[in-house]
Order: structure tokens, then sequence, then C-alpha cells
């Protein structure tokens, strides 16, 4: 035991007497260790961040639209709504553009028309005063409207708007609506968040109100090209959006024509987690490359300092030292640097992945996000370097130390 | 008297088939404890080679050697380093000193194989550069040290352990009169100490030091003369 602890001064002092090879070694695990966890670290944080900002959008909202003549109509909207489980809701618009008129002047925006349960498919904003539409309210076409604070502002220059009248001119018309809510954004900025600045004006109408005085009776009549629906989250959604094709069809005699089509938010995500998760194996491969440069690096460096020392093996062995004596002070020595090297690359890894993530959240905090690497990505990093750095520490050392010592001290 | 060392018919050929060098051939040669040697022959001759096996440190092609009763032949790589560790001091004809250890390091080698403990191991080291005239020099690497210095490191190292046996390989090779005059005195105050001394060397002056002189030549033993 005393005499292990021999080897490891030796070691020791080995290594400290030959800091620039050492150095070097050490430099090769560092490098592969820290290269691989930092881009691993970076590219994971991203796409969970993009992963979790995905996945707060249109959760459960399913688009139908119609590829031909056919039109979907409130018909087989209501007929949906009560025949198949789990269809929460509907939603079918309309949007003309116009002219609204206020104290502060004119401005561009649109009227959006929706039928009752609009606010069930509200993404971005909740209600902060008044209130959403009553059933009645889209029942009797009162012309009542919300808007959102910010809209407020720069239709009036304050939110204190509730009750207001307001005029929007459409096609010649004048619409003239009351006040009742106001709402406001609940996403904080994100990567992928709506730009608010720069977005239209909208009134949020009863649709039915655009329908009366509009005249788009026909409209409705006919159909709509498409409508969204809110789908419950328990149930299969690829299955439910079958069977409302299969009734769309049956119900305009069209079965089998493909006249309609279905697009999830869901199918949205899973094409957007394989792209995803190509950017992840792309990271991967790039990290596995830098890995094996930082080996090879390793392997060089050892290669090269074991024929440097088969001189020092041969003097050891022609006094005393035993193959196994080599071994342990080879073993010793080139585990203290590629430990050392090790702990040194993940610090080096992380502590690189999360200055540059703060770097990057302070520089645009629009693509803020954490790093984050899982253990297992560190273990398998750490395994392998140290592997090829106790591999090439061992194997050359063992070849010089089976040789004779007087083989060995002849190799210059 | 029983011998230390018995060779018998030793041959060591480089290079078998085309171009063979027959470095030993057949050779044979019965030394025993306490004596002092003195292996002359011209450069190429095979003295190196001799000691080489004589030191364990190398096969021969074909021979045997017994060495304190025991076949050397037969044993293992780690049997003959113990041999090596325990029973024989090397001078080497190129000191073979580690360059990043000092002096005293360097003595030490031998103990620290052997598993004598830090303490003990020091007190021997020093007391073998003290023999050899280097106490003031004991932390210094070989490379600030003169030839002479470092041959008598070298010499310290070969004795720190006390060995029985001591294999010295032309130790006076390029140095100056006077240091070859203190190592030849090292040398004979090891063998007065009871120690078996088997000096190699090309100069019959140097060899006029020993009581036996085996001269060798194209790896053939020519003459095996004591002094008297
Ligand atoms: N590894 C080797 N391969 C081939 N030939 C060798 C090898 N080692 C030694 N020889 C040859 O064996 C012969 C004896 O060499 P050796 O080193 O024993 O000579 P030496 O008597 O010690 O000479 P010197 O006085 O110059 O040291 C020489 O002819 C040499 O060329
Ligand atoms: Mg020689």
């Amino acid at each position: 035991m005393s005499q292990f602890l021999e080897y490891i001064k030796m070691a020791l002092f080995n290594i400290l007497s030959n800091k620039v090879r050492s150095l070097l070694t050490m430099l090769g695990i560092v490098i592969g260790i820290s290269s691989v966890i930092l881009i691993m670290a970076l590219g994971n944080g991203a796409k969970e961040s993009i992963t979790e900002q995905l996945s707060t959008v249109g959760n459960g909202q399913v688009m139908i639209l119609s590829m031909g003549n056919e039109r979907i109509t409130i018909e087989d909207l209501e007929y949906i709504q009560t025949h198949i489980e789990g269809v929460q809701a509907y939603l079918v618009t309309s949007m003309p553009d116009g002219t609204i008129t206020t104290p502060k002047g004119s401005f561009t925006g649109y009227a959006y028309g929706c039928n009752e349960n609009n606010y069930l498919f509200e993404q971005y904003s909740t209600l902060s005063n008044g209130h959403y539409f009553t059933k009645e309210d889209y029942d009797m076409g009162r012309m009542v409207c919300y808007l959102a604070e910010d809209d407020a502002i720069k239709l009036f220059g304050n939110t204190d708007v509730i009750g207001m009248p307001i005029d929007i001119e459409i096609h010649g018309k004048i619409l003239s609506y009351t006040i009742v809510g106001l709402t406001s954004y609940i996403n904080e900025s994100n990567a992928i968040s709506y730009d608010y600045e720069n977005a239209p004006i909208y009134l949020n109408v009863p649709l039915s109100t655009l329908n009366q005085k509009l005249g788009l009776d026909a409209i409705q009549i006919q159909g709509y090209t498409d409508a969204t629906l809110m789908l419950a989250s328990d149930i299969d959604t690829q299955d439910t959006c079958n069977q409302i094709i299969r009734i769309l069809e049956s119900r305009h005699d069209c079965l089998g024509e493909d006249q309609f089509m279905f697009q999830s938010f869901n199918d949205i995500l899973a094409t957007i987690n394989i792209v995803i998760n190509m950017i992840t194996l792309f990271i991967a491969l790039v990290a596995a490359i830098s890995l094996f440069v930082g080996g090879i690096g390793v392997m060089n460096i050892m290669l090269v300092s074991v024929t440097e020392r088969t001189r020092e093996i041969g003097i050891r062995k022609a006094l005393g030292a035993k193959t196994r004596s080599i071994m342990l002070q080879f073993l010793l020595e080139s585990g203290f640097i590629t430990m050392v090297g090790g702990i040194l690359g993940i610090l080096i890894g992380l502590g690189g992945a999360y200055a540059l993530s703060t770097i990057i959240s302070m520089a645009m905090p629009d693509y803020a996000f954490t790093p984050s690497i899982s253990l297992t990505v560190i273990l398998i990093t750490t395994l392998f370097s140290s592997t090829v750095g106790l591999f090439f520490g061992i194997y050359p050392a063992r070849k010089a130390a089976k040789l004779s010592p007087i083989e060995a001290l002849r190799r210059m | 008297m029983e011998s230390l060392i018995h060779i018998e018919h030793i041959m060591k050929i480089y290079n078998p088939g085309e171009n063979e060098v027959r470095a030993l051939d057949n050779v044979t040669l019965d030394i025993t404890t306490g004596e002092f040697v003195a292996i002359i022959g011209q450069s190429g001759s095979g003295k190196s080679t001799l000691m080489n096996i004589l030191g364990c440190l190398d096969v021969p092609t074909s021979g045997t050697y017994i060495l304190s009763g025991e076949n050397v032949s037969a044993l293992s790589d780690n049997a003959l380093s113990d041999i090596r560790n325990r029973k024989i001091g090397f001078i080497f004809q190129g000191f073979n000193l580690i360059p990043n250890l000092s002096a005293l390091e360097n003595v030490m080698l031998p103990l620290i194989y052997r598993g004598v403990p830090m303490k003990e191991r020091q007190a021997f080291a020093q007391e073998a550069l003290k023999i050899v005239g280097l106490e003031h020099r004991i932390h210094h690497k070989p490379s600030e040290l003169s030839g002479g210095q470092q041959q008598r490191v070298a010499i310290a190292r070969a004795i720190a352990a006390k060995p029985p046996i001591i294999l010295a390989d032309e130790p006076t090779g390029n140095l100056d009169s006077s240091s070859t005059k203190e190592i030849m005195n090292i040398l004979h105050e090891l063998h007065e100490s009871g120690r078996t001394v088997i000096l190699i060397t090309h100069d019959n002056q140097i060899a006029a030091n020993a009581k036996r002189v085996v001269k060798i030549m194209d790896g053939k033993i020519e003459s095996d003369t004591t002094n008297d």
C-alpha cells in the first residue's frame, strides 16, 4: 500500500516535471470534452425552449379546409359539434378591412367577425376589462365590439373606452359599434411571439352584425372555405378529424373525392419536432467530430510521449522495475491527466454554455434560453475521452514495458 | 569454490541469416564471488553484449547461464527484474540517467523498486552519493553535472542498493585521467568491501588494475589470465 502511494507520488512528480507535455495532453481532453458539452448544452437548451414555446400555441386546435367548390356551412359545423364527441367549439370568421374614425383621427383596420366562442380560441390575449359577447349579442346581432388595450391607446390615446362608440366604414357602409370589452396580451416576448407593435388594428365583432349590415348572409348560406375546431385534449386528434372529414363528405355527397382536408396543430408540431430532431442530430454529429479530434490530439501526444520515454522505461526496467510497475506508473500518470482534463473540460463546457446564453439573453432577449445538458451526455463524453486518454497512455507504455530492457535502452 | 557466475556455450547472434553478426560465439566463463575481473577487447568485439547478458538485461540466442546456482535462462521477465534489482549494480557505458530526475532521485530508483521506505531510501542514496564524492550535488539534474559527475551518479545508483555484483561498462570511457583515477579507486573500494566487480574496458592500462583479465575478440574468449 505504501508502495502504491510511492507510485502516486511518482506519477504526480512526472506530470509536474513535464508541464508542457502534460498540458498538451490535457488540452486534447479539455477541448474534446468541453466542446461536446458546450455544443450539446446550447443545442439542447435551444431545442427545449423552442419546443416549450410551441407547445403553448394552438394546442388542441384543428383547421378544416375546403379544397374544392364545396363550402363548410354552419349547419355542417353544428352537426359535427353535436354528433362527434370531443368537438368543443367551432370558429368561423369573416374579416373585411375598413377605416376606423375616432376623435384622434382615421385608422385602417379590420372588423374581425367571429361566431360565438371566439374567446375560446384566443391564444395571445385575455380579457382585462368589460366582457366578451353574450349569446344574445350574437343571436340578436347587437352592435358591440371588444378590442386590444394597445389598439385602444392607438385609437383613443387611453384605455378608458368601455361604453364608447366607434365607427368603421366598410365598403362605403358605416357600422357603429359600442365598445364592451378590452383585452391584453398574455404572451411575454419570446422568439416566436407575435409582433404586436406593428400589428393592424382589429375590432372584434359578432359575425352576425357583419352578415346583417354588409349583406354577407349569402356567404353564410354558401358556407366558409375554412373553420377552426377546438378539440378536447383527451381524444385522438387524427381519428376525430378523419370522422369529421367523412361526415363532411357524406353531407356534401362527395365521398372519397378529397374535397376536404384538415390540419391539426399537433401535426405541425410533429413536423417541427422532426426538424428539431434533425438539428439535434446535426449538433450531436458536430460534437462527435470535435470529440474525435480531441481524441486524436490525446492519442498523438500520448504516443509521442511514450516513444520519447521508451529509454526511461528501459532504464527503470534495468534497475528492477517490473512490467506491472511501469504499467501502473503510466496508468496513474494518464489517469491523473485525463481526470483533471475531464473535470476542466466539463467545467469549461458548462461555464462556456452559460456564459454564451447569458450574452445572448442580454444582447437578444427574444432569443434567450437556458442551456441544458443531460448527465448521460456528460458521462458518455467523459468516458470516451478518458478511454482514449488511458488507452493511448497505456498501450504504447505496455509495448515498451514488454521489451527487454536492452532493447528499450537502444531505442533513442 | 563454487561459481557465482557460470556461463556455458553462450551464443548471441544478431540478424540471423544474411548479414549475421555473431556478437558472442560460444563463450564459456566462470566468475567466483569476490573476484575483480576486467574484460577487454577492441571496439565491437562483444564486451557490452556479454555484460548485458551477465546482467540479465538481454537473453542469449543459445547457451546456459547459472547465477548463484539458479538457471537464469529459465526465468520469467518479472523474476529477471527482481534479480537485476537485488543482485546486480550496473554502470552503463552511456550513464543512462533519467534526465528530469535529480541526482538523488536517480540514485533512489533501484531502492523504490525494491520497496525500501522513503526515509531509508533517502539515507542509502545520500550515503552512496557521499561515497562517490557528490554529497554537495544531490539536487542537480544530470544536465547540470559534468560527464565525470554524471558517471559518479551512475556509480552511486549502482551501489546504493548494495548489490553483490557490480557490472561496469567502460566507466571511465570519456573521462580525464584524474577522474579515471577517482573512479578506479571507488571500484577498488567496492571490491575491498566484498563485492564482485566486473569491469569492461578497451584500455589495457585500466585492465591492469584487475587481478584477472579476460580478453575477447570477435565474440570469442582469446585469453583468460590472472595477474599476481
Ligand atoms: N542490436 C544489434 N543488432 C545488430 N548487431 C549488433 C547489435 N548490438 C550489437 N551488435 C553488434 O555486435 C557486435 C558487438 O557489439 P558490442 O556492443 O558488444 O561491442 P563492444 O565490444 O561493447 O564495443 P565498444 O567497445 O565499442 O563498446 C558489434 O559488431 C555490433 O555491431
Ligand atoms: Mg560496449
